[in-house]
């Protein structure tokens, strides 16, 4: 058994042709950024070596550190909502009339892409004519908030389209891990008397922890690089109350052209998602051993 | 059965890495062979891509691409593009070696993989870039070619006085203009007459037709701040009825400061503006497009904008005759003891044409780039009602008459100051920019906005 | 409420039967809501730039501008983008499932020192922003002659994904039973047997899962294309969107049919492998 399982040729057969693909084309991009980050660059012409000075300005870029701390707050809320995505997917799962066609029709605005949802909440936003201040209009409040204009909300009227956005991609992941769960447990637990609610926690849950444990950390990690609605909706504004890292490596990169401070960013922000993805991973590791 | 199923899949995996490797599948191959005998070799990429679609090797020889890349797709700017089409036709017929290839991409991508190409040094031998702050990188960086030597006497005068000087760097011209553009302030006459109000003369006059408005209860004033140019149009002509208009200029030249006092007043104006309810609500969230709708909607009375909307208030079919008829436009008025005059303009170039200083053609590309400008200037307005950076004879063109009032303006303009963001450098026009956005929020006093302003102009000197 | 349900054969309880309306209310409202942005979008491409932005998102326009699809199929490459836009999603899909179920089969079920060295790789692929990938795999392509040249595409769409993929299946690899593997061992079963005729059909809800995924991202993905590939005839349906965008003004309309009408194959492609997520279970534990 552990000779065909440990055969090097096979392992080398499955796995080297993705990994050198990822080499070549993530690697060396990864590499690189690392490099530009180490250069005085406009992105354009020639560069300058500056060793470890855009770093040791990113340190103290407030501008920086702000929409470092905007990433973190969105990689909190999609770690929280993961709760109601797991909720929404156990109900699915469930023996439910016509469970199918709702989980199909849940996951409809997934498809949708970030240009068509960002057009529909700017209109769901807009401070007159939007259907969330006409209803608030219409109960009464003369003042209704200014989503995208306040800088004390703009971030989070942001975060709740992201939110929405992303529902479908995890309600689908533990939507088809709760399939897999056996059935005969289920059944055997129903025989014993327990209710709906026990099945989920006690049986389903741990079963699927594996796949919980990666979805944390997927969320995690596209928070923390997460750019496309913000930069439509927004463009990380006003007045950079809405900017997140993705955004601000963006404009420093491309608006601005200093492209080798925006690399430094960019490889700034994958130390960050390696250190915070190792500690998820350590924190949710004892769950691992208990489990397998 | 089954292993054999299994060596082809394995094969079929193998052999996909190895073409990247190899790089080349079938197409690649009977693509890169006509680079191995081409005389190009800068660029190969585009001239394969002429040989698939001709599939004549024959005249390869002595055929020349050049590569246009520009910002005008048909679906959005119909008009655009049949001229630019027409004119590559004309010039391709002139010379019958040259072939024109276009890519065309949408202003923001096109931004980004300008500098993307350039990153590479693969810039296309023709293209367009933006004045002033925009392309000075590119300039230093050595990418764009110098068009001195096409600039002959009677072209260099055929520009409009300080256009083409906007796209020059140390006294050398780097791209020529196609766009000229000056910002009025739109007003939609039938809410004004509702309110017996008229165009304003002076800016009290027109603090009163804003009073009124608010009265009222109509938005003055439709500002998509988000874009935050659109609040700095604002801010400018402020700064220049106040201080004048050298006031703004010399403080991002560096001859003067922006601690200016009548750079500070003209931020206390705005802020003054902004408690008076002048702008739509929500304004520093709305974009420009949003702003102009309630403009468009006739649910906000006055729009500040450039020329190159002109075309809605006169020629577009698509917007009611009735609203048409009824948009005007006037000067910004005069401050009371300001030093500014009502004839100074803030406008500018938009885009212009650059040649790559790599290019493999660039006899080719700059003959094509002067003959481009000359036809271009002769048609842009009447057909695509674009006001070109050539001069433009109101009496010699059929046109609608706010369209004749504007052209004869920018003839009677004793300034025309250039979009502070374009004059600016990439990374001062952004912090000026967010800083308009606080500044119209009420985030920032206008001493701390003329501040970083400053600190931001004198880290780069 | 309670009073509402109509009195039948009540064999469970009532408090039951209640919560079930609740459940199925609730369902029922969220379903509507979730279906509402596709009418919206339907109704948005229908508008012209006035109305977009005047009328409520769900009001009906005036008068209907069906010449927006005109505009869109007539106008440009559609068909052409079309095509492209299905060959290279298919190819990019079929290529990181296939790969990435490899790798996690390798990683999961055989023994090996460096695998999760391996894993962890590939984890930090997953953490690179795109724009930062702009730049150096603009030269990448440049230098293989690869420019221009639909491959870069998929090859491009394959690699990025791949993480993702391969980090979706650990979660359920390790979910699932190791006997049935073991005991085909035991019976001599060769490991690329294991791989093809158990393991892949047990995975199939799960492989279906991140076709979709990976179908929708790539369907989507604008800024590869327009980066690497320049002429017309390679590029896809997202490129259709900003044909319509403008230097100073976007026709919004014909923007929303562009998307009305490249949503509809994704959606019954979703709905074909959506159906796959319930079969490939009970295929699997028949093949158990």
């Amino acid at each position: 058994m552990n000779k065909v399982m440990s055969d090097k040729k096979v392992i080398a057969l499955y796995v080297l042709p993705a990994f050198l693909l990822l080499m070549l084309l993530v690697y060396i991009p990864i590499v690189l950024t690392g490099y530009y980050g180490l250069m005085k660059w406009d992105g354009i012409g020639s560069m300058e070596f500056i060793g470890l000075e855009n770093y040791r300005n990113l340190i103290v870029d407030s501008a920086f550190w702000r929409s470092a701390r905007h990433s973190l707050l969105l990689a909190i809320f999609s770690v929280i909502s993961l709760i109601g995505y797991l909720l929404v997917s156990l109900v699915l799962s469930g023996r439910i009339k016509g469970a199918d066609l709702f989980r199909k029709v849940y996951l409809i605005p997934m498809l949708l892409s970030s240009v068509a949802i960002a057009q529909l909440w700017m209109r769901i936003y807009h401070p007159t004519n939007g259907v969330m201040n006409r209803l608030l209009t219409s109960i009464g409040i003369e003042q209704p908030p200014l989503w995208l204009a306040d800088t004390n909300i703009v971030l989070y009227s942001i975060f709740i389209p992201i939110i929405w956005q992303y529902a479908g991609f995890y309600i689908l992941i533990y939507y088809a891990a709760l399939r897999n769960v056996p059935n005969e447990l289920v059944e055997s637990a129903r025989i014993d008397g327990a209710s709906p609610w026990q099945i989920g926690y006690k049986i389903k849950l741990p079963l699927i922890a594996g796949v919980i444990k990666v979805t944390i950390v997927l969320a995690v990690v596209g928070s923390l690089k997460y750019f496309d609605l913000i930069w439509v909706m927004t463009q990380g504004g006003p007045n950079g109350a809405s900017e997140v890292i993705a955004s601000y490596m963006y404009k420093q990169a491309f608006t601005t052209y200093n492209f080798g401070y925006g690399s430094a960013v960019g490889f700034f922000l994958l130390i960050l998602c390696l250190i915070i993805t190792y500690i998820i991973r350590k924190l949710t590791a004892t769950k691992e051993e208990v489990q397998y | 059965m089954f292993k054999k199923a299994f060596t082809l899949l394995a094969v079929l995996l193998l052999m996909t890495v190895f073409v990247l490797a190899a790089c080349g599948d079938d197409e690649a191959d009977s693509d890169s062979e006509p680079d191995d005998t081409g005389t190009v070799d800068e660029g190969t990429d585009d001239v394969e891509e002429d040989d698939g679609d001709s599939g004549e090797d024959a005249t390869e020889q002595e055929d020349v691409v050049i590569n246009f890349m520009h910002l005008w797709p048909q679906g959005s700017s119909p008009d655009h593009k049949r001229i630019v089409d027409e004119i590559i036709a004309e010039f391709e017929d002139m010379h019958s070696h040259v072939t024109v290839e276009l890519e065309i991409l949408e202003n923001e991508q096109y931004k980004d993989q300008l500098q993307i190409v350039s990153s590479a040094n693969q810039l296309p031998d023709v293209g367009m870039t933006w004045a002033a702050g925009f392309m000075e990188p590119y300039v230093r960086g050595e990418r764009f070619a110098s068009l001195e030597d096409i600039l002959d006497d009677e072209f260099r005068s055929s520009f409009v006085g300080g256009v083409r000087e906007a796209y020059e760097v140390d006294g050398v011209t780097y791209a020529l203009p196609l766009e000229l553009n000056i910002a009025p302030v739109f007003y939609n006459t039938a809410i004004f007459d509702e309110y017996g109000l008229g165009a304003p003369e002076t800016y009290d006059d027109f603090l009163n037709v804003v009073d009124t408005l608010v009265e009222n209860g109509v938005t003055p004033i439709a500002l998509g701040n988000r874009e935050r140019w659109t609040g700095s149009l604002w801010y400018m002509y402020l700064a220049d009825r106040i201080g004048g208009d050298s006031a703004l200029n010399n403080a991002i030249d560096r001859s003067g400061s922006f601690e200016n006092a009548a750079l500070i007043e003209a931020a206390e104006e705005i802020q003054n503006l902004v408690d008076r309810d002048a702008f739509i609500r929500g304004f520093n969230g709305l974009t420009d497009q949003e702003a102009k709708s309630e403009f468009m909607n006739e649910n906000a009375a006055m729009y500040l904008i450039g020329s190159w909307d002109l075309p809605n208030y006169t020629t577009n079919e698509e917007v009611d005759q009735e609203f048409r008829d009824s948009v005007n436009f006037f000067k910004f008025p005069e401050v009371d003891g300001g030093e500014g005059n009502i004839n100074s303009w803030v406008g500018g170039p938009g885009v212009g044409l650059f040649v790559a200083e790599d290019s493999d053609v660039k006899e080719e590309a700059k003959q094509f780039v002067k003959y481009f400008v000359e036809r271009w200037g002769e048609q842009a307005v009447v057909d695509a009602g674009v006001i070109p950076g050539t001069q433009v004879d109101t009496d010699a063109v059929d046109l609608p008459d706010l369209f004749i009032q504007v052209l004869d303006e920018l003839n009677n303009a004793n300034n025309l100051t250039l979009f502070a963001d374009v004059q600016m450098s990439a990374s001062v026009a952004e912090v000026h920019l967010d800083l308009i956005q606080a500044l119209f929020g009420n985030e920032v006093t206008p001493e701390d906005y003329a501040k970083q302003h400053e600190e931001a102009l004198a880290a780069e000197e | 409420m309670e009073k509402d349900h109509k009195p039948s054969s009540t064999e469970k309880p009532v408090l039951q039967k209640v919560a079930k309306l609740f459940l199925y209310t609730f369902l029922i409202v969220i379903a509507v809501v979730q279906v509402l942005p596709l009418v919206w979008l339907f109704l948005f491409s229908l508008k012209n730039n006035q109305e977009v932005f005047n009328l409520p998102p769900l009001a009906l326009p005036q008068d209907p501008q069906w010449g927006n699809y005109a505009r869109v199929w007539t106008e440009g490459n559609i068909g052409q983008y079309f095509f492209n836009s299905v060959y290279i999603t298919a190819s990019a899909v079929i290529l990181t499932v296939i790969f990435a179920s490899f790798v996690t089969f390798a990683i999961t079920r055989m023994k090996w020192k460096l695998s999760s060295l391996v894993l962890g790789m590939f984890m930090v692929g997953l953490m690179i922003p795109v724009h930062s990938t702009l730049i150096p795999l603009f030269n990448f392509f440049l230098n293989v002659n690869l420019m221009d040249h639909p491959l870069a595409i998929i090859l491009t769409y394959t690699a990025f994904n791949m993480p993702i993929t391969i980090m979706i299946l650990l979660g359920f690899y390790y979910t699932l039973p190791r006997d049935i593997e073991e005991a085909a061992i035991m019976d001599g079963c060769s490991v690329h047997r294991l791989f093809f005729q158990i393991t892949l059909p047990m995975t199939a809800p799960v492989v279906a899962t991140t076709a979709i995924i990976n179908m929708i991202y790539n369907w989507n993905e604008y800024v590869f294309v327009n980066t690497f590939i320049s002429s017309d005839k390679f590029k896809t349906l997202t490129v259709g969107i900003q044909n319509f965008i403008g230097q100073y003004q976007t026709d919004w309309g014909a923007i929303g049919a562009t998307l009305m009408i490249s949503i509809l194959p994704i959606l019954i492609a979703f709905f074909i492998l959506s159906n796959r997520i319930v079969e490939g279970i009970t295929a699997g534990s028949i093949k158990g």
